[in-house]
């Protein structure tokens, strides 16, 4: 069973972490769903200078990486492969540190139709009568 | 035949002379032609010339001078085009092999905008592949093979506008269009000694460029001084319906003429000091030296400082997905692995895994810091860092593990859209350019700009051009 730390996995993380996990389940061993059993095999096979994950974390790479290589593992050799691993270890902490900047509920995105000086920005002052800082001497 | 100094004259001075009729656009045109033939193979600049077109516009533009119809400073200019933006009939290779036959039946509306102020097309600037957004780790990662940096030809130009660089730089056109989703006009400027722009978002249309992140992607002018690239801006700037990126009318056009800097106002300059985390010591020089100069001709320089928080973790994300999202039919097919590059050829598998909530995070996060730097312009109509904490770096450098440092400045900018010009601003010891960053509020792209032209009214770093045989 999951230590103290799985256990507090609220339903949205399960929910994510089992849609990433659904895509491997025709290959993969029904025991990745469970955390403890996905990071053992990730911490084995990364790099020494690879990031220092959570449980959680390392769960969650697995879950990428058994999702890709789910879908796409024939195309890969072995080389692509232990990149591609490097790679999804490598996304996770800016992952983490994105997830933990806190954001209210009515925050909004940041959509690109609408640039903040589009919405609500005024234009910026020219004084009239302002002398410029320097006379351009040449073109 | 026009002699060597013609092919360093900036915008404006070929201008002044192509009104007066002292320069044929078709002579300048062919001698472009000839000197991007003989130089443009060695640095790998071109991905294709097009010299019939260019002298088919080039007959054109000085068709219609020598008539009295002139239409403005860029009318018979030779310029390239970064490979990304469609030109009708001809091949659009995105600088990757997957595309490489591709072709459009119509252009991209910067192409039609240079069209039609009769600016003469010399050719398709080589790029990296997929503009970079598939990650890369050499700079080898093009069609074209690596572009290589006039300054010194064992040295790379940076990306992914890198033949766009090496072209001004070299001198194989007056200007070149170049495009930054995060960095790629910014930091090839640097290491090329030109000046570029990445003006605000949604300024300038991306209708028939490639898409890499749509929420990020602009087109901006690379060229040999701030005052041209304002010239090349008020071309290519502007609504465009066909793009649902841009601004709005009445903010998307952009007029400039010299004599408007006559009644601008005073800038307020905030000199960053957390904008890198160190600079190479060939770099510092010349920054510091670009910092007194400032202090000299601005008296309200003071400190500034970037807010700390996760700004570039939510860029990258927003680069990722939205470029899986771009090429995802390249990557579903597995024709990736036709890439170049190793990195490009498996990371836009990675990159479809991210989830719909992280990436929306990282749009709420990108929300939060747009309000955030709109603050911080409260207080400064600029601020200023170096462009680069590094000059250009060997051909063989391996860029995923030995060219990795924070850029806070970069990630806000591209994010937030905010305008960024880069300057030259000095050399290092081994006689490699140095590049002086301005960034403004998202709008003030003439703020940018009037900064760029006063730094090169009091040096004469955009005049050096490196010595090519």
């Amino acid at each position: 069973m999951g230590n103290k730390s799985e256990s507090a996995i609220s339903r949205r993380e399960f929910a994510r972490r089992a849609a990433f996990v659904s895509a491997a389940a025709s290959l993969a061993p029904s025991k990745l769903l469970r955390p403890e059993s996905i990071a053992a095999p990730l911490q084995a096979q990364q790099p020494a200078n690879a990031p220092k994950l959570s449980p959680e974390g390392q769960a969650e790479v697995e879950s990428r990486i058994q999702s890709i290589f789910a879908r796409y593992g024939n195309r890969l050799s072995d080389a692509q492969k232990a990149d591609i691993r490097r790679l999804a270890a490598e996304a996770q902490p800016p992952l983490d540190r994105l997830r933990a900047f806190p954001t209210d509920n009515g925050d909004g995105p940041g959509l690109y139709l609408k640039p903040l000086m589009e919405r609500e920005k005024k234009p910026s002052p020219i004084p009239a009568t302002a002398k410029p800082a320097t006379t351009p001497k040449n073109s | 035949m026009p002699g060597e100094e013609i092919f360093y004259l900036s915008v404006s001075e070929l201008a002044k002379r192509i009104e007066s009729k002292k320069l044929s656009p078709v002579e300048l045109t062919q001698a472009y032609l000839d000197r991007s033939q003989k130089i443009g193979p060695r640095l790998n600049a071109y991905a294709r010339l097009t010299p019939e077109l260019a002298l088919e516009q080039a007959k054109a533009a000085e068709k219609e001078i020598l008539r009295g119809h002139y239409r403005g400073p860029l009318h018979g200019i030779p310029y390239a085009a970064k490979d990304l933006l469609a030109v009708k009939g001809l091949p659009t290779t995105w600088g990757a092999k997957p595309y490489a036959d591709q072709v459009f039946d119509y252009s991209a509306t910067v192409i039609e905008h240079l069209n039609r102020v009769g600016a003469v097309m010399l050719g398709k600037a080589s790029m990296i592949e997929l503009a970079g957004g598939m990650g890369y780790r050499f700079a080898s990662a093009s069609l074209q093979g690596e572009a290589k940096n006039p300054w010194d030809t064992t040295c790379w130009t940076c990306g992914s506008s890198s033949g766009s660089g090496a072209i001004v730089s070299a001198g194989l056109a007056a200007f070149a269009i170049g495009t930054e989703t995060w960095g790629s006009i910014i930091c090839p400027s640097a290491f090329c000694g030109v000046s570029g722009l990445r003006p605000t978002y949604g300024r300038v249309s991306r209708y028939g460029a490639m898409a890499l992140a749509p929420s990020m992607d602009k087109i901006g002018p690379m060229a040999r001084s701030a005052e041209d690239c304002a010239r090349i801006f008020a071309a290519i700037a502007g609504h465009d319906p066909k793009d649902r990126g841009t601004v709005p009318i009445d903010k998307g056009a952009f007029t400039y003429s010299p004599s408007m800097e006559l009644h601008s106002r005073p800038l307020k300059i905030g000199w960053l000091t957390n904008a890198w985390k160190s600079l190479e010591p060939g770099v510092a020089k010349p920054i510091e030296a670009a910092a007194r100069i400032l202090k000299k001709y601005y008296s309200s320089v003071k400190d500034a400082a970037l807010p700390v928080g996760p700004w570039e973790d939510a860029g990258n994300i927003i680069v990722a997905v939205e470029c899986a999202a771009s090429f995802r039919s390249l990557i579903r097919a597995g024709r990736v692995n036709e890439l170049t590059d190793p990195l490009g050829q498996i990371a836009g598998y990675v990159n479809e895994q991210y989830s719909a909530a992280d990436y929306l995070q990282a749009l709420k996060v990108r929300e939060i810091i747009q309000k955030k730097m709109d603050s911080l312009f409260e207080t400064y109509d600029v601020i200023v860092a170096a462009a680069q904490p590094i000059a250009a770096t060997p051909l063989t450098l391996n860029l995923e593990t030995e060219l990795v440092f924070p850029d806070p400045l970069g990630g806000i900018g591209n994010i937030c859209g905010l305008p960024a010009m880069s300057v030259p601003c000095g050399f290092t010891e081994k006689n490699l350019p140095v590049g002086l960053q301005f960034v403004g509020r998202a709008g003030d792209d003439f703020a940018v700009i009037q900064a760029g032209r006063t730094f090169q009214s009091h040096t004469d770093w955009h005049r050096k051009h490196p010595k090519i045989h």
